[in-house]
């Protein structure tokens, strides 16, 4: 319920409007994947400096056959100033969180070093929690707009963890439908070529001791 | 009253700038750029996209146009735009799985450069419910509307719980399969092996006392 009875219609549209700009600008979040071929960009917009932004990436690669793990791909996040502001390289999956310096549009960048193309899976989540700067700009932004932008914050950790989970979660999947396959097809194939093995076998030492064969040695 | 208007107007202006909710793509000039979710069935997703104008295109004076396909798991053509600077679709899944949306440019104008960049905006599930409807029905706003929000978060939040431990408790069971499977199977070469060498004995011994070598 409103605490604000005003008599005036205005403020009663003003807060409905100011209201939609607060949800607007904090209640955002994707879980996209994104085809890696060689190089891939996917640029945020930050409005406000100091907003902190949060996020994770797992590559859901699933065409690897000898090696154990994923090799890692790079992974670094590029402020409007062109300086680094993240960067991991190597990781096959990573939860990274860090303050935006600047306002602007970040770039988070993929690398893959290895030639086979891959799938990454991202989520990137900005968040903003309205500070004293705010609060005394404007009248009609409450403590209480405070808390719920903290109380937001932390329910948007969650989902993002839950986000990450559920891509690893995929990742495992295609781990364990490939180990089914290759434990099945693998050992059907074992079994057909040992029965042609020895029935090859067996056709060589019945030609060792057939009569052409034995003519023919001298 | 002029201030309350004068905020009104600055947080109407706020609303109208492009929004940070959107993630920006470069579309490349050759081949297409694909983006896809892994979405569950009867969730709503939202959409909207519009190609972003640079110096570059400004100064030529026009806005490179995009092409766009969205296609469900089980490949049927959702939405389908050709030569295009902006566009929306919203639906509501009937299959759950990976819906993948393509952009490409149009091989017709030649373009410079990088390419253009798309703004894609992508919503699903309860980031992507209309809240100003609910709160014009209901009549609620400013501190219930985003108490309602966060309930409402809440309530996705448990769902995907849920969904994540099914999900796990399916692959438990193909993991659990796939290791009685591999326990099997390799006894059961090991008695392919013997059975072999015991056939082969048999028909070897067989073809020399034919042979009348023993």
């Amino acid at each position: 319920m409103s605490t604000r009875k005003a008599p005036c219609r205005y403020s009663k549209i003003s807060t409905i409007i100011f209201a939609l700009t607060l949800s607007n600008v904090i209640y955002h979040g994707f879980a996209l994947s994104i085809s890696l071929r060689d190089f891939e960009c996917v640029s945020e917009h930050v409005l406000y400096a100091g907003d902190s932004v949060s996020g994770n990436f797992v590559v859901m690669d699933h065409n690897i056959f000898w090696s154990a793990d994923h090799p890692g791909i790079e992974f670094t996040v590029t402020s409007p100033g062109g300086y680094l502001v993240h960067s991991l390289e190597g990781s096959s999956g990573d939860k990274f969180e860090f303050k935006a310096p600047l306002s602007g549009t970040y770039k988070f960048c993929f690398r893959n070093p290895a030639s086979t193309h891959e799938t990454v899976s991202f989520h990137i989540h900005v968040g903003h929690i309205p500070n004293e700067h705010d609060l005394a700009r404007d009248e009609h932004l409450n403590p209480i707009n405070v808390k719920i932008a903290e109380l937001r914050e932390s329910l948007e950790s969650v989902v993002s963890e839950q986000k990450y989970l559920k891509a690893r979660d995929a990742r495992h999947r295609y781990t364990n439908e490939s180990t089914r396959k290759r434990v099945v097809f693998f050992t059907v194939l074992e079994y057909v070529f040992f029965a042609a093995t020895s029935s090859l076998q067996v056709l060589f030492i019945r030609r060792l001791f057939s009569k052409s064969f034995a003519y023919n040695r001298v | 009253m002029a201030l309350l208007l004068a905020l009104s107007l600055l947080c109407l202006t706020t609303c109208l700038l492009p929004q940070a909710e959107a993630i920006w793509l470069t579309i490349p000039t050759s081949g297409t750029k694909c983006v896809s979710e892994e979405i569950q069935n009867n969730v709503v997703v939202v959409a909207d996209y519009y190609v972003i104008a640079d110096e570059a295109s400004q100064a030529a004076h026009q806005i490179p146009t995009i092409s766009v396909r969205l296609t469900s798991p089980y490949g049927n053509n959702l939405h389908h735009n050709e030569n295009v600077t902006h566009g929306q679709f919203a639906f509501t899944t009937t299959e759950s799985g990976n819906y993948l949306a393509c952009f490409w440019v149009d091989t017709s104008k030649n373009v410079e450069g990088a390419g253009p960049t798309v703004s894609l905006d992508w919503k699903t599930g309860i980031a992507a419910k209309d809240w100003e409807t609910v709160a014009r029905k209901e009549k609620i706003e400013g501190v219930e509307l985003e108490l309602r929000k966060l309930e409402g978060a809440v309530e996705a939040i448990r769902e995907n719980l849920i969904y994540l431990k099914n999900r796990e408790a399916e692959m438990r069971e193909v993991s659990e399969r796939t290791n009685s499977r591999v326990a099997w199977f390799s006894i059961m070469s090991l008695g392919v092996c013997i059975l072999a060498s015991v056939l082969q004995l048999w028909h070897l011994k067989r073809f020399f006392r034919k042979k009348k070598l023993i």
